[in-house]
């Protein structure tokens, strides 16, 4: 694909030059990229934004010189298998995945057709399989992890809430990215003096209850990144809000939807990382397998003024200097 | 042509688990929705003992094994315990829902750098390298010939008789002095092994097991066996098994083909539509009223 566009473009600029008698010859390279976001989920959405960004600022732009094929799996294992597989007779440039199970999808389709793959919100790419112990990608594939920065988080919540002693984490059994977070949290709560109370759920419907149960319990709580629980994230909140409990988040969108405050991650900036290491194995700079994983360099802080004015929380005045954002409204969920 | 390859791949993995549908729905008249906890039981089952380092090859007649459980659960639930077959299927499907979890250890299981079925140091030595992109196919198809020419040997047996006469004509099963309920049991342990073998491939294939992959498994079954029984009714020296199979081939080279021309949100909504035209135009419906009427 990429060589016939190439090929005609240099073949247009040469006869450009012949009748025109010029000398300098100018042919710009063509990409076509294939994207596979797992479901469709805020966060994973400004993930992609952030990606073609990424791309755009080291000269790679959509419309110009870069043609996306975006698919969405709609959270379904089949569909993923389906698109990786399109994607690889199609013969792109580069494969993105976004989420893990995407990004072992297309990985797997990938391998046979020797097309690099690039990933992002792969909390654990070591237990996904796509990079070895030392972070050295497997193969041809490497990209950004969004790991969550859980011991600031513990700080911060600290900081913030010098009685609390249980922190209650609601979470998917079905999402691996979830267990992998929980187990750091419990590693590291004995360090700030909290313990971990957690509530495992199916699906959606599971919420209410597993909320209430939660509530009951702890004197906090914290979210991951779980899909299913981040999607019911105004459930939980109104049912927490009613019992006086705050929901820190673990990203910027949650904060502006009512939670308390997040040590996080901005979905945007690992996607325009994301996109940057694209452009270096698209150019031909690096191998994607010469690129080790790159998780977010720095977490910011995000705290919600107004969620603190109704739960009666006085948020510590330098936190609130030292913020990324401060939103002083809570937004309605879409 | 890669483009074909996969479709054909994928549908005789799917085929597998079609044709252990066509057991249930239409020779004993069972609507099992055990199916979509099945399929993704055979993959646990692969995943765990692949990462044990058990020998990929093993792993087909186990997971086999391991759906027919399941299978003998749904029946036992029914027959023994008197519970409406729909209800029996939900109950074990979410059962196994945990049983799959405990099973894989973990809700993602990757296999990238493990032997399987279709990537080993064997295969390699077999297939020449020119043809190394077929092999996965040439294995694909070995399985499912070797699964239908079996199913097809059975069915032709006394056991595979009475299998038969248990949908069609409870009466002469009881005639022959056969517990129809045990019966029953055999074929949902039977039709719940082929789905868990599929699961099983499938798991091998993609590389990667994932908790949710059973999701709308029982869809795609019936689907194929629909396709496959409505369109080649008239055939007659087609038999049912093979028809199952072309089925599950069309059924995901329609999703395959509507994929590329639509966005994959929409995908579910035109997976109904397909199986409502494929339903409209076959006789299937006609019968269906009759007996309500």
């Amino acid at each position: 694909m990429k060589t016939k566009t190439t090929a005609k473009v240099l073949g247009a600029a040469l006869l450009t030059m012949a009748l025109a008698g010029t000398t300098t010859v100018y042919a710009e390279e063509q990409y076509t990229i294939g994207i596979e976001q797992f479901a469709e989920h805020g966060s994973l959405d400004n993930c992609r934004e952030g990606f073609l960004e990424g791309l755009k600022e080291e000269g790679i732009e959509e419309g110009k010189n870069l043609t996306v094929d975006y698919k969405n799996a709609a959270a379904d294992m089949g569909t993923c298998g389906q698109i990786s597989d399109s994607f690889a007779s199609d013969k792109v440039d580069l494969m993105v995945g976004i989420a893990t199970p995407s990004a072992q999808s297309l990985y797997n389709a990938a391998m046979d057709a020797e097309i690099p793959v690039i990933y992002t919100a792969v909390t654990d790419p070591v237990a996904a399989e796509l990079a070895d112990e030392e972070g050295n990608p497997v193969g041809e594939i490497t990209g950004t992890s969004d790991k969550l920065p859980v011991k600031q988080q513990l700080e911060m919540i600290r900081q913030m809430l010098p009685e609390a002693e249980t922190i209650g984490i609601m979470y998917t059994t079905s999402e691996a990215n979830s267990e992998s977070a929980i187990k750091e949290y419990e590693a590291l709560a004995g360090d700030y003096d909290f313990k971990i109370e957690t509530a495992g759920i199916t699906t959606t419907a599971d919420i209410p209850l597993a909320a209430q149960t939660l509530i009951e319990k702890v004197d906090c709580m914290t979210n991951l990144t779980d899909n299913t629980v981040v999607s019911s994230l105004p459930t939980i909140l109104e049912m927490a809000n009613e019992a006086g409990i705050p929901v820190f988040g673990s990203e910027i969108e949650q904060v502006k939807l009512g939670c308390l405050a997040a040590e996080g991650l901005d979905y945007i900036e690992l996607g325009k990382q994301t996109g940057k290491m694209a452009a270096q194995v698209l150019k031909g700079e690096k191998k994607a397998s010469e690129l080790f994983f790159e998780t977010i360099e720095e977490a910011a802080l995000y705290v919600n003024t107004a969620a603190a004015e109704n739960l009666g929380i006085e948020i510590p005045e330098e936190m609130t200097a030292s913020a990324a954002e401060v939103f002083e409204e809570i937004t309605e969920a879409e | 042509m890669d483009f074909f390859i996969t479709i054909i791949e994928q549908g005789l993995i799917y085929g597998i688990l079609a044709l252990g549908v066509y057991i249930t729905y239409k020779i004993l008249d069972f609507p099992d929705l055990t199916t979509d906890g099945s399929f993704p039981l055979g993959a646990a089952v692969t995943a765990a003992l692949i990462t044990r380092g058990v020998n990929p090859y093993l792993t087909l007649p186990i997971a086999f094994v391991a759906g027919a459980l399941a299978g003998v659960c749904t029946g036992l639930i029914h027959v023994k315990g008197r519970v409406r077959d729909l209800l029996s299927g939900i109950i074990m499907m979410t059962a196994l829902w945990t049983i799959n979890l405990r099973i894989a250890g973990t809700s993602n299981v990757p296999l990238f750098s493990k032997e399987t079925i279709f990537k080993n140091n064997f295969l390699a030595g077999l297939f020449p390298d020119a043809m190394g992109s077929y092999s996965t196919l040439i294995v694909i198809v070995i399985l499912a010939l070797l699964t239908k020419v079996v199913l097809d040997f059975y069915m032709k047996s006394k056991s595979g008789f009475l299998l038969r006469a248990v949908g069609d004509n409870e009466k002469l099963v009881t005639a022959l002095a056969k517990d129809q309920g045990n019966v029953k049991i055999l074929g949902l342990a039977i039709a719940n092994g082929l789905v868990a073998l599929s699961g099983c491939i499938f798991c091998q294939e993609e590389r990667v097991f994932e908790i949710s992959m059973g999701t709308g498994a029982v869809v795609i079954g019936l689907a194929s066996v629909i396709i496959g029984t409505s369109l080649f009714r008239n055939l007659t020296f087609m038999k049912a098994t093979t028809s199952v199979v072309i089925g599950s081939v069309l059924y995901k080279a329609c999703t395959a083909v509507a994929m590329k021309n639509f966005e994959p949100q929409d995908m579910k909504l035109i997976t109904a539509v397909l199986f409502l035209i494929v339903l409209l135009i076959s006789m299937e419906r006609k019968k269906k009223v009759k007996i309500n009427a």
